[in-house]
């Protein structure tokens, strides 16, 4: 079973386990317009179609082989490919012999859960763009292969060893194969340099172009006429290994890009997709939420998310919005209460009316303050491209000098030199310098679970000077915990403990978790435990030793008559027969590593502050357990917009870390931002860093990577420097031949990448200190 | 030495030959998923 060679990563997706199951709504995609949404007609063909499907719980190659196989058997279905870098699959199929639900289930047996992908074929496009880069980079590097081998007589022939015949021939085989190479690899040069002139702007591509093409147009007349006016010199060797060069840094950096973008785009498809509508019968039945109207009755089952904003009808639970409000902790919610798209139904389940669908839900409005904070954020001028102009235009001058300072020599010379200055200070070691620096970067980063969104992120975190944490999420973990227990006169809190346990374990209250994982498996077992609606329970304890059954309550104060403490905390209580027995002080517990995440990030003299939907009180308790001095609670999103915007216009570098979809905003207006693993997809998808584990040394680390990027891009851009200042000269006099300057450019562009790797090695730990004094440090270097 | 004049130029068909290969394997998709395959050897079914 291909199955058994799957290794999990060291940092899994935290995938929320609270989706419908895929089989419960599988049976809507039968319907002929909910699964042409993922679909589309074969081309050339009339009954058979392709469909796309994102795939969850794919963690390598041989995953592909067992999906293919558990949807390949299907009737009516022809073939199957699953693309493991993106996750998707492409069934092609038919739909008189067989039924898109089918391989939902055969998906889900085979411990995999599909969801429709529509998006797959708006991405299209992308692929494409993929495949036909990677066929230029072919195209060039074979024909550098093949050119260099018919170069190689010329440069170890003595003069007078090879006949004129011979070298003609050699000439044309290669201008042969250099043709494909201009014709089919050099067209993004050719193409960004004509966009470039055409807007009157020099860029990177504009000397390449030139230099491509002066070095192809004058080999050719060499090749044609030996000894015409532009003498016989050919640099066909020169040309292809250059575009080789150029080529293989472009391709890199797509690779990377679309790993990223591809995980980013698997978690954003998890919105529910269907839901329970009423009929007027009474009865219910699945539809997909598109087709949900004003009026609408639905019922949302527990662990679902409510599709529309409505009003609960009939029912009591609890609802979690904390994605959408930032309130932490589980509201109430009965018949007459307001519930919100895209919250989740944590309890029971509920019959809501819809009022509001769509674009008009809290949701949407989200979303869309989200998509113009992205729009309004400041473009970040990238350190490399503002030195390039400047550079690149005196290349262009100091070409054309020597060209025609050297033309009286003869106009072969003349061009030579020309196209040597041209290609030796050839801007790749430049070009280089910040994407292979940032590309090992993301790399290193990408192999401890954090993914980059845009790769000039880190340059603008090496600039960071204050860290905004958000609440929900981030610092805490999502449980609660016990942090004191008070008893009555004669109780042990190990036994109050126990009792409360015995009936918490029967309720999926946040505070019943608390109590539940806060005591051992004791010898108590409850029976007959009732819910009193948005009170607590009651239920009967027995240990089944002999001991008396005890009738217990628990839940809020009133109910177990305890006496009136006002503490800061939650709190739960314990009572009995005899009256109030036990109190339990409730806390959300701090992440175990969230005071050594604030306090290296303070060691780095960077200021550390926490905004929070929540109340104030609760923060401010918060943030000092965490070690963090400024904090601010009861902030809305508009609010915490507001303050990263006021920390801005006091010249700050913001950093923004949020997982909510309320921090939407705030993530793409923060001149940094990182999403938590746990966060919402579309709140992730705005942001610059997602940490898929959720693991707050995170921040310290890409912060710390970001400096040492810095370093060695400024290392990198000082070499650039140093060597054109060395082989400029050179070239202008006329002491470095074409070929000289592409095996000068060629070593130092390998230089910058080498120094580049670098970066991708793991920090050094210093030796001689234990491993936690020597953190700090090794990131402070 | 004549038959260079021969050779050479079939080196740069048999090139050309190999660049439609490679656009053959490259847009019918060889290349899109290259980890499955080194797993495909030891797959049973």
């Amino acid at each position: 079973m291909a199955g058994t060679l799957c290794r999990m990563p060291s940092v899994p997706l935290a995938l929320p386990a609270r989706a419908p199951a895929p089989a419960a709504w599988a049976p809507v995609l039968d319907e002929p317009e909910a699964w042409q949404e993922f679909s589309r007609r074969v081309p050339g063909s009339e009954d058979r179609w392709e469909s796309y499907i994102a795939i969850d719980g794919m963690y390598c190659a041989a995953c592909t082989l067992t999906i293919e196989q558990a949807i390949g058997r299907l009737p009516g279905v022809e073939s199957v490919q699953v693309n493991g870098s993106t996750a998707t699959a492409r069934v092609v199929w038919t739909p008189q012999l067989g039924q898109p639900s089918d391989w939902w289930r055969a998906l889900e047996r085979a411990g995999y859960r599909g969801l429709p992908a529509g998006d797959e074929l708006q991405a299209q496009p992308r692929h494409r763009e993929r495949r036909r880069l990677l066929w230029r980079w072919l195209v060039a590097g074979f024909c550098m292969m093949q050119v260099m081998m018919y170069a190689v007589p010329a440069y170890v022939a003595q003069p007078g060893e090879m006949t004129p015949d011979i070298e003609a021939l050699l000439r044309w085989a290669s201008w042969m194969l250099t043709v494909p190479v201009l014709l089919f690899s050099c067209q993004p040069f050719f193409a960004s340099a004509w966009r470039d002139l055409r807007h009157r702007r020099i860029g990177m591509d504009v000397p390449v172009a030139l230099g491509i093409l002066i070095a192809f147009g004058a080999s050719s007349a060499a090749t044609v006429d030996p000894g015409g006016p532009l003498g016989s010199e050919v640099w066909f060797d020169s040309v292809t290994m250059f575009v080789f060069f150029l080529l293989s840094g472009r391709l890199l950096e797509q690779r990377l890009r679309d790993r990223t973008a591809g995980s980013l785009e698997a978690l954003m498809r998890r919105l529910p997709a269907s839901v329970e509508r009423r009929r007027a019968d009474g009865s219910f039945e699945r539809v997909a939420v598109r087709r949900l109207q004003p009026g609408d009755v639905v019922r949302v089952l527990p662990g679902e998310a409510f599709p529309a904003d409505g009003t609960v009808l009939e029912g009591d639970s609890r609802v979690d919005e904390a994605l959408l409000t930032g309130e932490s902790e589980p509201l109430p919610r009965r018949a007459g209460d307001a519930v919100i798209a895209g919250s989740h139904n944590l309890a029971a389940a509920l019959l809501v009316r819809v009022d509001r669908v769509g674009e008009d839900t809290r949701y949407a409005a989200i979303v869309a303050l989200m998509e113009r904070a992205s729009v309004d954020k400041p473009r970040l001028a990238r350190l490399a491209d503002r030195i390039a102009a400047p550079f690149l235009l005196a290349v262009l001058a100091a070409a054309a000098a020597a060209a025609a300072a050297w033309w009286p020599s003869g106009p072969g010379h003349a061009l030579g030199i020309a196209v040597a200055v041209l290609i030796v200070t050839c801007p790749c070691a430049l070009s280089l310098a910040t994407p292979a620096a940032t590309l090992a970067a993301a790399g290193a980063l990408a192999r401890r679970g954090i993914l980059v969104r845009r790769l000039e992120a880190l340059e603008a975190a090496a600039g960071v000077d204050t860290v905004v944490f958000d609440k929900t999420g981030t610092l805490t973990r999502d449980r609660m915990s016990v942090t004191q227990v008070r008893t009555r006169p004669g109780v042990q809190p190990q036994e109050a403990s126990e009792l409360a346990a015995a009936l918490a374990r029967r309720s999926l209250h946040p505070a019943s978790r608390a109590l539940a994982a806060a005591s051992g498996p004791g010898s108590w077992q409850a029976s007959g435990v009732q819910e009193i609606a948005g009170r607590g329970l009651q239920g009967t304890v027995s240990a089944g030793d002999g001991q008396p059954a005890r009738t217990l309550r628990l839940g809020s104060a009133d109910l177990c008559g305890a006496p009136d403490n006002a503490g800061a905390t939650a709190q739960a209580h314990l009572a009995d027969g005899h009256g109030w027995l036990a109190s339990f002080d409730l806390d959300e517990s701090l992440r175990e590593d969230a005071l050594p995440a604030v306090a290296s990030l303070q060691q780095r003299g960077l200021d550390v502050q926490l905004l929070s939907g929540d109340r104030t009180r609760p923060v401010q308790r918060l943030a000092g357990r965490a070690g963090i001095a400024s904090s601010r609670g009861g902030q809305s999103p508009e609010d915490k917009l507001a303050h990263v915007r006021s920390l801005q216009a006091e010249g700050r570098r913001v950093a923004m870390v949020g997982d909510g979809l309320n921090d939407g905003p705030v993530l793409a207006s923060a001149d940094l931002s990182f999403a938590m693993g746990q966060g919402t997809p579309l709140a992730q998808s705005r942001s610059d860093f997602v940490v898929l584990g959720g693991q707050l040394d995170a921040i310290p680390a890409v912060l710390a990577l970001a400096r040492r990027t810095r370093r060695i891009v400024r290392q990198n851009l000082a070499w650039a420097a140093g060597y054109n200042a060395v082989c400029v000269p050179l070239a202008l006099v006329g002491w470095m031949p074409p070929w000289l300057a592409g095996l000068g450019m060629a070593a130092s562009s390998l230089l910058v990448v080498a120094n580049a790797a670098r970066l991708s090695r793991p920090d050094r730990v210093r030796p001689g200190l234990p491993p936690e004094a020597a953190r700090p440090l090794a990131l402070g270097h | 030495m004549d038959i260079l004049f021969l050779l050479i130029p079939l080196s740069v068909v048999l090139g050309l030959v190999i660049l439609g290969a490679l656009a053959w394997a490259v847009w019918r998709g060889q290349f899109e998923s290259v980890d499955a395959e080194a797993q495909r050897i030891l797959d049973e079914g």
